[in-house]
């Protein structure tokens, strides 16, 4: 069922964000857990093992711990373009949240639809894509003088 | 990888060129056929329909296209004014004379696709009726394409030797009396 109903994007990226230099999307990680709940268990694990490495390996991203008594704990991660995503983390392991960490990191922000025309390659051209120019011998139409239009 | 930076290839991929082409004693058919082609974009590797990705044509010298046969005085350009008794017809010859440009603009007007992309497309089209063209077209101007159809050479065009050379097929006497 991929028909006209479902939203569509087309493949794109963040202010062509890689062509020059990579800047990392994820602007703000909020980790909210209760402090005595049993469905929290993973995440304060998390926080204990994982958290200050995270933090420290990404200086772009401000990353909140806040605890509050809940029986849900979330993720909440806000990209640079706006976009907020809330994960649910009950009863996770402290290794499942990281994985789920480094996957909103390395998100773009940009929403997760069906991909029209989702064209890809794993051997890309060595010449590169096609422009006008490509294969076109420098004498074809060569444009002449308009002196020489107005004689003919 | 080629020379330059990937945004800079994307945008050479999609840029548009500017073709130019003669009309000078070419059949009007032929010129839209190669206009048509090109404001649609066929003729890209890249080519999707969706994609918008036609070229500008500049055809210049429109006043002075060549139409075969007797289509001058026979072909009938036939259309309505909307109101009552308003079915007008004027023949080839007379909307050349009004208009040097309309001849070569319905032509390719009729060969684009029928859709909601038509009128961009003839957007991108620039008739000019003679061979001067404005500096800044002439600024973007790429390629130009060769004219459909060669020109027979007139008979004026010919100089004294060549006609002399020419092979006879017999040699009139010197008292030969033309009719």
């Amino acid at each position: 069922m991929t028909g006209r109903g479902t939203p569509s994007r087309f493949l794109q990226s963040v202010l062509q964000n890689g062509v020059g230099r990579y800047v990392c999307q994820l602007k703000r990680i909020s980790l909210i857990f209760s402090k005595n709940a049993q469905s929290s268990l993973g995440a304060r694990n998390f926080i204990e093992e994982g958290v200050v490495d995270f933090a420290k390996k990404n200086p772009g991203t401000v990353v909140y711990i806040s605890p509050e008594p809940c029986r849900i704990p979330r993720i909440v991660a806000e990209y640079l373009n706006g976009t907020v995503k809330e994960e649910a983390i009950t009863s996770k392991t402290s290794q499942q949240i990281s994985e789920l960490v480094t996957k909103l990191t390395d998100q773009s922000g940009l929403d997760i639809i069906r991909i029209r025309k989702p064209y890809h390659t794993d051997s890309p051209s060595i010449q590169g894509q096609w422009h006008p120019f490509t294969n076109r011998p420098p004498a074809a139409g060569v444009i002449r003088p308009p002196s020489d239009e107005t004689s003919a | 990888m080629s020379s330059f930076s990937r945004s800079a290839q994307q945008w050479a991929t999609f840029a548009r060129s500017w073709f130019v082409i003669d009309a000078r004693m070419q059949p009007p058919g032929k010129i839209a056929t190669m206009c048509a082609i090109r404001l649609q974009g066929k003729h890209k590797p890249i080519y999707h329909a969706l994609s918008d990705c036609g070229d500008h044509v500049v055809v210049m010298n429109t006043r002075h296209i060549a139409l075969s046969g007797n289509k001058w005085e026979q072909k009938i350009y036939s259309s309505h004014t909307g109101y009552p008794g308003g079915f007008k017809q004027v023949t080839a010859a007379q909307l050349h004379h009004k208009d040097p440009q309309a001849l070569v603009r319905l032509a390719v007007y009729g060969m684009l696709p029928k859709n909601l992309l038509r009128r961009t497309m003839m957007q991108r089209l620039h008739l000019f009726a003679e061979g001067e063209l404005p500096e800044e077209i002439v600024r973007n101007l790429t390629e130009e394409l060769p004219q459909p159809r060669i020109i027979p050479r007139a008979l004026p065009e010919y100089t004294q030797e060549e006609r002399d050379a020419f092979p006879r097929l017999w040699t009139p006497p010197e008292d030969f009396r033309l009719k």
